[in-house]
């Protein structure tokens, strides 16, 4: 690229530091200026590519050090029965609906996003969060993002009504459906198994056979 | 629930915990360190110096950034006390680990230059890509103005990008 404006070197500084989280802006340069945007794209690609270089499988690496762990367990623990998993399966839904729109608002570019990521990527992602999505929709935005303790896979995906944040989360259950409206959105939240999937848009109500088609594909 | 039942499942439950991030962890200490054996013996006494702090953790959904701050400051004492060499990475060796192998060519090789990556770049990328810790955290982790953590970040990036087939673009002052 050739040499770029004041203001462009600032926005790629952003881009190139943390694509995820453009201070607002940066995130309103990048919209009108085709050069940034593109640069923004190829960076977040590169990232999708770095978390699976960085991901590495752990095949030849020991085991003692969980071993070990597991006598401390042993040695203070007369009984493992409760978990903080189960403490937190008994927090309300509506505690969860507000994490995910406030960790949707952290990354609100996420819904600008046009480009059909590679299904490659989007595999990488899925193993990183420890789930398993055959999407009926194009994602245009994926990322293993930290929530809650956890990495979950935050997907943004073109539905036929506009676009739809996809959260798949499997360290959360909800009992059963939860509608929200929050800051402009609605929302969902499913149960999935041991898990949740969390579906937000800010183009009106969730079709009921659109979140029914979205969870009949999550596995965890 | 009397007091011994309360420690005993918050015990059980910080072990799941541990257990859950250890992955990770290992992960980090092996970009770290560059070193398989290195990043086992790192996570190793990570562990057994987190179950003996674990009281210090107030906040579970914290765990993450407290234990890679662990990992890193056990790395230091680890070269520390046994004085090790520093890897260099341009020896074959650490460039042909079995850690690193994959049947995709291209990811292979950005591996290798993730392994490349001078300290200074490397560790804040990691922290922040594999970690999910924030430019701020960052800064606090590696005492670096948040300027200089954009830069680190950037330069990594930028680093890479020809290896993922991008034109790099000009640096940053």
């Amino acid at each position: 690229m050739s040499a770029a404006a004041p203001e462009c070197r600032q926005a790629r500084l952003h881009i190139g530091a943390d694509p995820h989280h453009l201070p607002a802006d940066i995130a309103a340069h990048v919209e009108g200026c085709a050069a940034c945007r593109r640069f923004r794209d190829e960076t977040l690609s590169l990232d999708g590519r770095l978390h699976a270089a960085l991901d590495l499988p752990l095949t030849h690496f020991r085991r003692t050090a969980v071993v070990h762990t597991r006598r401390f367990a042993l040695a203070a623990s007369v009984v493992l029965a409760l978990t903080m998993l189960g403490f937190w399966l008994l927090r309300p839904a509506s505690a969860l609906a507000g994490e995910v729109v406030a960790h949707v608002e952290e990354e609100a570019d996420s819904w600008n996003s046009h480009e059909n990521l590679p299904a490659e990527q989007v595999a990488g992602i899925m193993r990183t969060a420890g789930a398993q999505f055959d999407s009926p929709y194009p994602v245009v935005y994926g990322y293993p993002c930290p929530f809650k303790g956890h990495r979950v896979a935050h997907l943004v995906v073109r539905t036929p009504t506009g676009m739809m944040t996809v959260m798949l989360i499997p360290h959360e259950h909800v009992r059963r459906r939860t509608e929200f409206a929050r800051d402009g959105m609605s929302g969902l939240l499913l149960p999935a198994g041991e898990g949740s999937v969390a579906l937000l848009t800010r183009d009106g109500a969730i079709a009921d056979s659109m979140a029914d088609e979205i969870v009949s594909r999550v596995h965890w | 629930m009397n007091a011994a039942s309360r420690g005993t499942t918050v015990a059980g439950a910080f072990t799941r915990l541990l257990e859950m991030l250890r992955p990770d962890l290992l992960r980090f200490a092996y970009w770290l360190a560059r070193d398989r054996q290195v990043a086992e013996d790192v996570v190793q006494e990570t562990l057994i110096r987190a179950w003996k702090s674990r009281d210090e953790l107030k906040d579970p959904a914290a765990a993450r950034p407290w234990l890679f701050t662990i990992v890193r400051r056990e790395h230091a004492r680890l070269f520390e006390r046994k004085r090790l060499p520093t890897v260099d990475v341009d020896e074959v060796e650490a460039l042909g680990d079995p850690a690193l192998a994959t049947d995709d060519a291209a990811l292979l090789d950005l591996r290798r230059a993730i392994m490349q990556l001078p300290d200074e770049y490397r560790e804040p990328l990691v922290l922040q890509v594999l970690g999910g810790l924030s430019t701020a955290e960052i800064g606090v982790e590696l005492k670096l103005t948040q300027a200089a953590v954009l830069t680190r970040l950037f330069r990594a990036r930028n680093r890479l990008r020809t290896i993922y087939g991008l034109e790099p673009v000009e640096d940053v002052e």
